[in-house]
This record gives structure tokens, sequence and C-alpha cells, in this order.
């Protein structure tokens, strides 16, 4: 068998989004990848070729070397060869529409994530303890007021990350709904429910018509925001980076712009997706929920489980600055890698019985918050979210069953449940 | 062995905190085993950042 190139019919489903709204179909995927390539080459027509990172061991080490995997010289994400075109036009020969913390790299990388890196250490995070607490209660409050039944994924799930997040940015409430859509037309391009109305997803350029569109509508936004708090700083997020400076000078205003949708999308979004992916495995497993009941110290554990479970964001790619061995296969120079985490999170050589949801898995070392220098910033506060909503609903939670088939959103970027009907019973 | 309080160091990228205390078990690092101590080659176990990576925290 010839395992450097992986036959196209197999892998060209991961390059379309819709893919992702059937997530055995992903796993399964990945699952074979994982077996018999795994770390081969796609050739998808319209694409140039990627090397697919499956495993992950493979995804650690090269996310761990960003002196070598670079993230903002190709597009971070998966593009089309037309839309990467498409993208230097806009951005006058840039590879991203967007420069934010994801696709910088060293050193600036650094320097921009030292901006508001102190902000979310653990020592800050535990001093917003009761603050992120109060919030939780208030959701799971409105849950119990929406009893028999109800969407958990919209009514719960999207906002109430939503809330912490745009609160810490200095976001007025009345804007919440905005960014909550503009974060969903740039994870969600794809999604027929969620798209940008209007957006053609015929169009192959679709992706980056529709993110020039959102970094715009961002930049209109906060560019106010950006001088009320540059002429009067306030203790919030948007003050940090509005007088962020680099290296000792100003911030490039298209990296400005980026930070500012960075934390206003994925600071929320994966959130969301994890939480509710939490709620639609406990409408699944009354057993689970029956455990977590009577042994309330599982919880920190169930929800690093549905982290891993969920993986939100699907992929990252990376360019190579110089040839690189790995797995006795050879990147070269220029090479792109597609780091896929949704794989490396059920990699059954990290993780025993990779495809079982087991909330007292320990060690857990899933790669859901990305690993080296680029890890997810906001990990620590994400974690406090998560263990504050469920300690607050799971003793509340009578119980809990699916009123509908869950959805997932079709993204092959950033991906969780759209829709989790759930019918249930609260105290 | 010395009788100085256990100390702890925080990772400047992700912010994990290395325990002397408590060691680094999953990367084999028994309990009560000095930063200073640590292996040159030792990482992050969440995030993969050098030893050098760490800074003294309170």
């Amino acid at each position: 068998m010839d395992t450097l190139r992986i036959p196209t019919e197999l892998v060209a489903p991961v390059f379309n989004p819709a893919t992702f709204g059937r997530r055995g179909a992903v796993h399964d995927i990945f699952t074979r990848l994982r077996r018999d390539y795994p770390l081969s080459v796609a050739e998808v027509p319209g694409y140039d070729p990627h090397w697919i990172v499956t495993k992950y061991a493979d995804l650690r080490e090269i996310s761990r070397r960003d002196d070598i995997f670079h993230g903002g010289e190709r597009s971070k994400t998966l593009i089309s060869q037309a839309g990467e075109a498409l993208v230097k036009k806009y951005t006058g020969g840039q590879s991203n529409i967007w420069r934010s913390l994801v696709q910088l790299d060293p050193p600036e990388h650094g320097a921009y994530r030292a901006v508001v890196a102190p902000s979310f250490m653990p020592d800050k995070i535990a001093q917003m303890k009761d603050s992120v607490h109060a919030i939780a209660k208030t959701y799971v409050d409105r849950l119990a007021d929406m009893a028999p039944s109800c969407d958990f994924a919209h009514d719960i799930a999207f906002m109430y990350p939503l809330k912490v997040v745009l609160d810490l940015m200095g976001v007025p409430e009345a804007d919440h709904p905005r960014m909550l859509r503009l974060t969903q037309w740039l994870f969600s391009y794809a999604d027929p429910d969620l798209k940008r109305p209007g957006s053609d997803l015929t169009n192959p350029d679709e992706i980056t018509k529709t993110w020039n569109i959102v970094f715009n509508e961002f930049k209109d936004f906060y560019s106010p925001i950006i001088a009320d708090r540059r002429k009067a700083p306030k203790p919030d997020i948007a003050s940090l980076i509005a007088n962020g400076r680099i290296f000792g000078n100003e911030m490039e205003e298209r990296a400005m712009i980026s930070y500012f949708a960075i934390v206003s999308t994925a600071g929320h979004d994966t959130t969301a997706a994890t939480t509710a992916t939490g709620m639609w495995v406990l409408a699944e497993q009354p057993a689970l929920l029956a455990r977590l009941k009577a042994d309330p110290a599982l919880i920190p554990g169930f929800v690093e489980e549905t982290i891993r479970w969920a993986s939100p964001v699907q992929q990252f790619v990376r360019s190579a600055t110089e040839d690189y061995e790995i797995r006795g296969r050879t990147i070269r120079k220029g090479d792109l890698v597609y780091l896929s985490y949704v794989s490396a999170n059920r990699d059954e050589e990290q993780f025993e019985n990779a495809f079982t949801f087991d909330p007292t898995r320990s060690p857990n070392r899933h790669i859901g918050f990305g690993y080296g220098a680029h890890i997810c910033l906001g990990q620590h506060l994400a974690r406090l979210e998560m263990r504050a909503l469920w300690e607050a609903l799971i003793p509340r939670l009578q119980s809990v069953e699916l009123a509908g088939e869950p959805q997932l959103t079709e993204s092959e970027f950033v991906c969780g449940p759209k829709l989790v009907p759930i019918r249930f019973a609260m105290q | 062995m010395s009788q100085a309080p256990w100390k702890k160091y925080l990772c400047s990228t992700c912010g994990t905190v290395y325990d002397e205390a408590e060691g680094d078990a999953d990367s084999g690092i028994a309990p009560g085993t000095r930063f200073e101590d640590l292996p040159e080659d030792w990482i992050c176990p969440v995030c993969g950042t050098a030893k050098a990576g760490f800074e003294p925290y309170a």
C-alpha cells in the first residue's frame, strides 16, 4: 500500500464542511487515517497538498515547534487555492484575513500574547470565581424557568459564556447578540442555519468573502471602543488591547482588530460547544447524571472529558519553514500540515478506550486547548465557567433526556452542537 | 534532603504550576523534587514549555 498519499475519496470529505455535521462520519475517517495513513498527504482538487497529522504525539510535537511550523505565512485554517488568492487580494498580499494570536508567529506572537496573558493566568481567574458563579446561577435559574423543555444549545450554552467573556471584555450587554451573530458567521460560515444571510454556499470563495465582511464588522464595532479606551482606560480587556504596546510601538491595525475579534469569538464559542456537548452526553447517559449527583467531586473530571469529547476546534494548518523529520517522513520546507485535534483527542495510543466518555479519566491530557506557545489563553477561564455551571446545575437537575435529534454545525473549522433539544426536570 | 519550604513555579505560557511538594507524576517526577533538580529536558506537562519558561510563583 502506498501510505504516502491518502486516497482522495477517503480524505476529501474532511475538506467539506457538511461532513462535520455528522460526527460519526468524521470519526470513521480519522480512525482509518490513524490506522492506515497516520501521517500522509492529502491531494484534494482545488487545494494545495496537505500533510494530515492524525496522531496525538505528532500533533504535540509539531505544535511545540512553532519556531519551525508557522501560522502566518500561509492560511492558518484550511482554505482552497482560490480562497487564499482572494485573501491576498483583500489584505494587500497577506495570507490571512485575521492577524490574531492564532496566526502570529514568534517573536511577534509572544509580544502580542503578553498584552492580555496576565489577566488569564490562574491567580487572576481565581479572583473571578464569585462573579462567574453568580452568572452561572442566573443561567441555571433561567433553565429552571424553561422546564420541562428547551434547546439547551441556544438557550443556555451559547448565552452563558458569551455573557462572561463579553463582560470581561467590556462590551455592553445590548451588543452581545451582535457578537454572537458575528461569531456564528465567522466559525459557521458554511452552516445553512448559522451562516451569514445572503452568503452563497455554492461559491468556493465564500469563506474568504464572509471573513472579510466579519472583519470589517468587527472593525466598525470596535473602533469607537478603541478610541474610548485610549482616552479613558477602564479595568477591562478592551483597555488592555487598545493600549497594548508591541516592542514599544502601537499594535498594527489588522492585528488589533483581530485581537478584539478573537477574544469576542473564540472566547465563548468553544466553551459553548463544549457545554452543549456535556448536556448532550448527560441526556444520553442517565447513569452518568446519577454518578455526578452522588459525587460532585467528579465534576472537574466531567468537564475535562467534555473538552476532549467535544474538541470544538477541528483543525489548524501550519507551514514548514525548514525540512523536518517526523514519524519516518520528511516534511519539506514550504509544505502545509493539517493538524486534526478531533483525531488526536481520539488517538487510541494516547487514550485508553478513547471512544468511551469517562469522567474519571486520569490523567486526561487532551489537546482540546491546543499545545505549545499557542495553547488557548482562556483555558482557565473556560474551566471555571464550565465547573461553575455544572456545580450549580447538577444538584438541581433531577432528570434529562433528549427531546429530539441534536444537530452539529456544518463546519470544518470550529464545530459543536447547534441544537440540543431536551426534556428535563429541575428542583 | 533540604529542609527549605517547598516552592512553586509558574509556566509563563499556560499558567500551569509546578509544585515541588507534588512533583509531576505524569512525567515521572517524584513528589519532593526541587525545581532545580528537574532534568533540563523536562517540559510543562500541559503545554510543552521548556523548564526555562517557568518563574517563581508565590
